[in-house]
């Protein structure tokens, strides 16, 4: 036990914090019985999107909060999943060849698979390039491959153009479909838990150490006798390949993807997820989801202008609450 | 020189038309303490600069322990025994103290591609940390925030940090810079305890420590090294008294 660890135990703030995320777990788990028991079903459908986008907003955090990769081009991961999901379903059945050789699937696995492998080497291919800059460089060479991927899609007059494209029906696993929201809910749930569970192992492993360090000082690293870009390439391909099979989950919870899920303004909105919930936490991202997808939810219900009402809350919280809703870890 | 560990050999660096190193070449036999001297903007820090390999020389050779290192990078260099600290303390800020010291320890003991195993409670990289942290008395501040520490004792982590690449040769940039008298005399007494374990090439203002501490002293003024040769040499000769020490107080 390290002298931190035991301090905390005196102090009992660890076992608070226990508590609070074993609550939310709790509610996290009730939220779609509680949901149809009182007649909400459609917030279930909500839900999932919160708990796609956390998945998203937090393998945006293992780059930028853990490696100190600001990059504004994250959605493109996320849409390319999407839409890898989406163009194997769609050659399902249509019975035809993806480029006349790849035939289409409707099983959620390997679409999944399929995503996160698409994902993951755009991520490496890009980054190997981005990251020989850093800083503002960085942020701008992102933007510009995501908004390079955003226009081929717009161009992609097959699978829908500007129009996007819609999966004829959800994939399916050993006989289930996620085509229902409860499923598809559990599912993500899972998936998010299964993420949680890697990301904290990730975070103190060597690799962790190594990445978190680069972004305390990338100079002091290379003096140590690192080779911080392959380490940080690594954590971008990583972090790539988590967004893509989030982009594969929200093709199947909206069945229906379109180039806006890679536009730039997509990537801010998780950008938004992570600042607001706290960079570098392990639960911020979750917390900025939910809070985010849950104000333009209600906001948008009561008013057209809603966005004039979630900007200024926006700053209000970042400005009170300047380490995140999740607090210090 | 036999057994010098450390050949540079005619380097130049230039930036646009100054030469910040003009035709250096300096031996440093193993187990010594070199001392580096000179005025503000004599080229002591782009010497150590090139040294490491974060900056490349225009012209000249660098060997390490008989091999030409010219054009290995600096992480290259780190793994061949060649550290250093730097002026400016360069440390992993919101990391504790420990974690500073574990990640220079665990570069050299196993690949980091690992993604698994907690590293905070791996034995092979902490014991080595916390045995390195007692010796430059900093173990008491183990868990404490880098940031958090004093000047003084950031200064004593910016050494122990090189010494965790376990060097065979320190350059230490003013390792003195911005100390009381106290937080110096601490910082001497560390130094003479790795003297004549690793080689160092020691730049520093503080002429006190510098010639305690030296075997060795060579006074590089303008790129240019005026003299080289023992402290008592160095102290009297006429030369050096005039450039640099300022005539009669050294």
């Amino acid at each position: 036990m390290t002298i931190a660890e035991a301090v905390v135990l005196v102090t009992g703030r660890r076992t608070w914090r226990d508590f609070a995320v074993l609550g939310g777990a709790l509610i996290l788990i009730a939220f779609p019985l509680i949901a149809q028991a009182f007649g909400y079903s459609f917030l279930v459908s909500i839900g999932g999107r919160m708990l796609i986008y956390a998945l998203a907003a937090s393998s945006l955090n293992l780059a930028l909060g853990y490696g100190g990769m600001v990059s504004l081009g994250h959605a493109a991961f996320l849409g390319l999943g999407g839409y890898t999901a989406a163009i194997l379903t769609f050659h399902h059945f249509d019975d035809s060849l993806l480029f006349g050789f790849i035939p289409g699937t409707n099983n959620a696995l390997i679409v999944v698979m399929a995503s996160m492998l698409v994902a993951a080497l755009f991520a490496a291919a890009t980054g190997a390039l981005a990251l020989r800059t850093s800083g503002v460089h960085f942020l701008m060479i992102t933007l510009a491959f995501g908004q390079m991927i955003y226009y081929l899609f717009v161009a992609l007059k097959s699978y829908g153009g500007d129009d996007g494209l819609r999966l004829r029906r959800a994939n399916e696993f050993l006989g289930v479909s996620l085509r229902d929201d409860v499923t598809l809910y559990y599912v993500c749930l899972a998936v998010l838990f299964a993420y949680f569970v890697l990301a904290g192992r990730f975070i103190n492993s060597r690799f962790g150490f190594v990445v978190r360090g680069s972004r305390e000082s990338e100079r002091r690293m290379a003096h140590f006798g690192y080779r911080t870009f392959c380490y940080k390439l690594v954590c971008y391909t990583i972090a790539g390949s988590v967004a893509g099979l989030a982009g594969a989950l929200l093709a199947n919870h909206e069945r229906f993807v379109s180039p806006d899920l890679m536009h730039w303004t997509k990537s801010s909105e998780l950008l938004v997820m992570v600042v607001l919930g706290g960079i570098a936490t392990r639960y911020g991202a979750l917390i900025g989801a939910i809070v985010l997808i849950g104000m333009e939810s209600l906001l948008s219900s009561i008013t057209d202008h809603w966005m004039f009402v979630l900007g200024p809350l926006l700053v209000a919280i970042v400005l009170f609450n300047r380490r995140g809703l999740a607090g210090r870890e | 020189m036999p057994n010098a560990i450390l050949e540079i050999d005619n380097v130049v660096k230039r930036f646009g038309g100054v030469a910040a190193t003009d035709g250096v070449t300096l031996h440093i036999a193993e187990g010594q303490v070199h001392g580096l001297i000179g005025p503000n903007g004599a080229g002591k820090t782009t010497l150590i600069a090139q040294l490491s390999g974060e900056q490349r020389q225009d012209s000249g050779r660098i060997r390490f322990a008989g091999e030409d290192i010219s054009a290995l990078s600096v992480a290259e260099r780190v793994h061949r025994g060649l550290a250093r600290s730097f002026q400016i303390t360069e440390l992993l800020p919101s990391m504790t103290v420990e974690d500073n010291i574990a990640l220079a320890i665990q570069a050299r003991s196993g690949h980091s591609y690992r993604f698994w195993r907690d590293a905070r409670i791996e034995p092979r990289v902490r014991d080595p940390a916390r045995a390195l942290l007692e010796e430059v008395m900093l173990n008491h501040r183990a868990s404490t925030r880098a940031a958090d520490l004093s000047h003084g004792e950031q200064r004593q982590l910016e050494l122990a940090m090189a010494l965790g690449t376990a060097p065979r040769m320190l350059l230490l940039d003013e390792p003195m810079a911005g100390m009381g008298m106290e937080e110096s005399q601490k910082m001497l007494r560390l130094l003479q305890r790795f003297k004549g374990k690793i080689t160092m090439l020691l730049v520093e203002h503080d002429m006190n420590t510098v010639f305690s501490l030296s075997d060795r002293i060579s006074v590089l003024v303008y790129g240019r090294l005026v003299a080289s040769g023992s402290p008592e040499d160095i102290r009297n000769s006429a030369p050096v008294r005039e450039a640099y020490l300022g005539n009669g107080d050294a």
